[in-house]
């Protein structure tokens, strides 16, 4: 056997060791420091009112023990609208499916629930025309007829639904004749209306988050891509076909035109879109559109005021975080968390990562600041709706985000992580930077869910702001903020004249005492939901907000006189004139 | 005069002796050691007809295809002799090491697990092993690899540091943490030590401990530049950004081509608004490392915020490219599914 000994192999000749040294970018972040206590008494509780409120329904997003495929996870997203102007904010729920289907009549459908008044809500789904079935994903909602009733677009796995509310508690689906239905074979998740030209007629802008097909999607485990801490879970979404952004221009006749190939948004590609917010973010006068992507860079549409967009999210700082990595955004809140005046953006990510909160330097440039907030101090959850909001009425906006993990397999595992997790409630101390109140802030908060969807109101009118959450495979929670605090607030309503009746995309300043508070209109925010669209201030202890400047969606600025706290005002465009508005509760 | 080892084989065949895949193999063997290749993978190759589970000729031969960087046909032969010696380690070794060439990743560690059960104390290949997994992203194999080989041999600093490397990788930041607690422990005047524990202070949120830590490894050697960047970084994550440019110029003076640590010193020249300092920093980093998206990525910024919008969007096309080129650089932590 003289051959064998012809060749003796030098391990060390074949094969160099990878070099070992340490990278700074490490995934699976931990958690950043928190702040030292900061002592400040914190007054807001949150309950879970929704089982007595009478939101009595169960969502349904596939099994809830094991998800084979990815349409199963992402659940659904919630809204907080007016539909019949009494006053009160409804409630609408986007429901999904499951793989196996339902036998005839039994499938889930969305929920359209009327606020009653004292707390109470009623379910008027199928009076109002609103039970349609299928994989529903996203709700935003405009007027777009600008006939004063709030409109809905609802997206789906499938065909979309646009339901006109024809102002007497009954709304059709007319996306069809409208020409919003889209193909079928896209799985839809965000849209927001939007008067990208300002002639006056909400546009319509819809993501998918990717062209799914049951067919053609591996089953767990199969690929790399399919796999979760040694776990065979659903694969996706890396690997799986991309999604699309599509524009609907309004022709003002009940009719869209898909303006997709000539506004630019086509030719975006390589993502997975989720939530969609439209909102004048490099204080142009235009209204811009952000989309959260999954796993791939977030967009930020400018509007180039020519009927066309840009993406420039790479250059303005928000498609990645400040270490240039992607990231799987989920929930966008909209908002100006230090008052300078420029709207800034905290986007939700996947766990393992930190939020971004990108902060507005204005001009549409941003910096991601999350580590110098102090919010970079739960990366253990996967992140979705998330808003910012004045919990305490104190005039700086506090943070609410809800969670869930993706994957139920987790809860057979021995690790750490939970499909199920609380929500977070971070407040703010007015100097750049949050401290986390989550465990001080009631049973509401402490609640371990799935999560997704969330909006932001105030369903009983008592000036503090409440929180309706959808939850997989559960009922939606209700939390009451049972605000004990002397501050004061004022709610603004904008009725557009030359802008979009809805107002969508205004922006509203107010300035009371020392603060000069800006918020904006929204279609869409949080995760894939619509918030209550009266736009919130806390005005602490001042009595009065001391000016009100309105930019509407026209581009016209006007400005409005004083009004008084514990109000809600309504600003129609072109009248200079506050109107008090009753307040039902 | 290569036509010179011919002579044998004619002369052989002339002489009407009977061959045996033994003395095939054994002339090719000197055939081989003349360099006259072509005629011993002949010979090698008519062992084989002759014997076709004949090991010798079958790994030599093999052997010789992956010197050649002829993996795909070297690939079968050890394939053949492995099953023809099935004790063989070296066999086992080279057939991973030929699969780990041609990118075929598991099938390069299911040959070298096989090799690691005929001489489990090898150190070396569980290194090697420990490595591979994690490029295949079997983080907990890789750690649980990397925890035996510390278990075999406790004095070898580079298996402690591969054990921490590998459970950060698998997410286990505690047992990285702790790891890295008795490398401390056991290598007291080890700058590298120290290092290791001052980073995973800081991922424990320990920063005041960590920056604490980088020092002591900073003064232990003074050349070492992992430390002294790490240092830097961290200050610019807290916003510290003029007393971190000082601590990041050190890092690339000890070592030029480091190029971490020239894009963390453009954030922060870009952070305190020094926008031509930072631009040259970043054209340096390109310079460097023309593979990597992210210099593009913040010179796009630069330009985006100095107004000229067709350099930002120019600068950005690049960096979307060479992430495309290289999807995983820079991906999203839940697009790397890491297993515990």
């Amino acid at each position: 056997m003289t051959s064998t000994v012809y060749i003796r192999i030098l391990l060390a000749s074949i094969v160099t060791l990878a070099c070992f040294a340490q990278g700074v970018f490490t995934r699976n972040v931990t958690p950043a420091p928190r702040g030292a206590p900061s002592g400040i008494p914190f007054p807001v509780t949150f309950t879970d009112v929704g089982q007595k409120a009478g939101l009595r329904m169960r969502f349904t997003s596939g099994n809830e023990q094991s998800k084979k495929y990815i349409i199963e996870a992402n659940g659904t997203g919630v809204a907080f609208v007016d539909y019949d102007n009494d006053g009160r904010q409804d409630i609408f729920v986007v429901n999904g499916s499951r793989l196996e289907g339902f036998p005839a009549g039994q499938a889930p459908a969305n929920h359209l629930f009327h606020n009653e008044g004292s707390g109470r809500f009623r379910d008027v789904t199928s009076e109002a025309g609103m039970a349609r079935s299928g994989w529903g994903s996203g709700v935003c909602a405009g007027d777009i007829d600008n006939d004063g009733f709030e409109d809905l677009y609802v997206t789906y796995w499938g065909k979309n639904a646009l339901f006109h509310n024809n102002g007497k508690g009954k709304f059709t689906d007319i996306a069809p004749k409208s020409g919003v239905d889209g193909d079928g074979k896209e799985w839809s998740s965000g849209c927001t209306f939007l008067d990208y030209d300002r002639d006056g007629h909400l546009d319509l802008l819809v993501t998918s988050y990717q062209k799914f097909d049951l067919a053609s999607t591996p089953p767990p485990g199969k690929t790399s891509n399919c796999e979760w801490k040694g776990m065979p879970v659903f694969c996706g979404p890396r690997g799986l076909p991309f999604g699309k952004v599509t524009l609907f221009h309004n022709r003002g006749d009940g009719t869209f035109e898909d303006v997709s190939v000539k506004s630019g948004v086509r030719a975006l590609e390589g993502f997975y879109a989720f939530t969609a917010v439209a909102a004048d973010l490099n204080g142009d006068g235009w209204t811009d559109v952000y989309i959260a992507c999954d796993s791939t860079p977030s967009i930020f549409l400018r509007n180039n005021k020519n009927g066309t967009f840009t993406d420039i999210a790479a250059e303005a700082g928000i498609a990645f975080n400040e270490h240039g990595f992607e990231q799987g955004g989920m929930g966008i809140a909209v908002g100006d968390f230090d008052n300078d005046g420029h709207i800034d953006l905290l986007k939700t990510n996947f766990a393992g990562d930190y939020p971004n909160l990108y902060r507005n330097l204005g001009g549409g440039i941003f910096e991601d600041v999350v580590l110098k907030a102090r919010l970079a101090v739960n990366p253990q959850f996967v992140g979705w709706g998330v808003g910012f909001v004045d919990l305490d009425n104190d005039g700086w906006k506090d943070i609410f985000q809800v969670n869930g993990h993706v994957y139920p397999e987790l809860d057979t595992k021995n690790g750490a992580e939970r499909y199920r997790n609380p929500r977070l409630v971070y407040r703010n101390l007015g100097n750049g930077t949050f401290e986390d109140m989550s465990a001080s802030a009631g049973a509401g908060i402490q609640d371990a869910k799935s999560s997704r969807g969330a909006a932001f109101g105030d369903f009983d009118n008592d000036g503090a702001m409440d929180v309706l959450i959808m939850n997989m495979g559960e009922a939606p929670s209700l939390l009451r903020n049972d605000l004990k605090s002397g501050n004061r607030w004022l709610k603004v309503e904008l009725q557009g004249t030359q802008s979009n009746r809805s107002a969508i995309g205004a922006s509203v300043t107010v300035e009371a005492g020392a603060l000069r508070q800006t918020d904006v209109v929204l279609s869409q925010s949080s995760y894939i939901s619509h918030n209550d669209s009266r736009l919130h201030f806390g005005l602490g202890k001042e009595t009065a907000a001391r000016k009100i400047t309105v930019r509407w969606p026209s581009g016209a600025m006007e400005e409005f006189p004083d009004a008084p706290a514990g109000n809600l005002v309504r600003l129609v465009e072109g009248t200079g004139q506050i109107k008090i508005m009753p307040l039902p509760r | 005069m290569r036509w010179l080892g011919v002579i044998p084989t004619l002369l052989y065949a002339a002489a009407g002796v009977a061959e045996t895949p033994s003395n095939l193999s054994d002339r090719a063997q000197k055939l081989a050691a003349e360099r006259n290749y072509d005629e011993a993978i002949k010979l090698w190759s008519q062992a084989i007809g002759l014997s076709p589970g004949y090991f010798p000729a079958l790994f030599n031969l093999g052997y010789l295809y992956f010197q050649q960087q002829r993996y795909s046909d070297a690939a079968p032969l050890l394939e053949r002799a492995a099953k023809a010696e099935l004790r063989d380690f070296n066999t086992r070794y080279l057939l991973g090491t030929t699969y780990a060439k041609m990118d075929r990743s598991d099938d390069a560690l299911r040959a070298w697990r096989e090799a690691l059960s005929i001489q489990p104390q090898n150190l070396r290949l569980m290194q090697v092993m420990s490595v591979e997994y994690s490029k295949g992203r079997y983080f907990a194999d890789a750690a649980s690899l990397a925890r035996r080989a510390l278990e075999i041999k406790s004095d070898d600093i580079n298996i402690y540091l591969l054990a921490i490397k590998s459970y950060q990788d698998a997410g286990d930041d505690a047992a990285a943490f702790a790891i890295s607690g008795a490398a401390m422990a056991k290598f007291p005047d080890s700058a590298r030590a120290h290092f290791e524990y001052g980073f995973h202070l800081q991922k424990q949120g320990k920063i005041a401990e960590a920056l604490e830590y980088l020092q002591r490894a900073m003064t232990l050697d003074p050349a070492y530049e992992e430390p002294v960047f790490f240092y830097g970084n961290l200050l610019v994550d807290q916003g510290r950004n003029p007393d971190a440019v000082p601590y990041l110029r050190t890092a690339i003076q000890i070592r030029n081509d480091y190029v971490p640590a020239r894009a963390v010193l453009a954030r922060a020249l870009m952070n305190m608004q020094q926008w031509p300092e930072a631009i040259e920093e970043l054209n340096r980093t390109i310079a460097l490392d023309p593979k990597h998206p992210q210099p593009h990525l913040l010179l796009s910024q630069i330009y985006f915020r100095l107004g000229d919008e067709a350099k930002a969007r120019q600068e950005k096309e690049i960096s979307l490219r060479l992430r495309r080129a290289n999807p995983t650089i820079l991906e999203a932590a839940q697009s790397r599914p890491f297993l515990r």
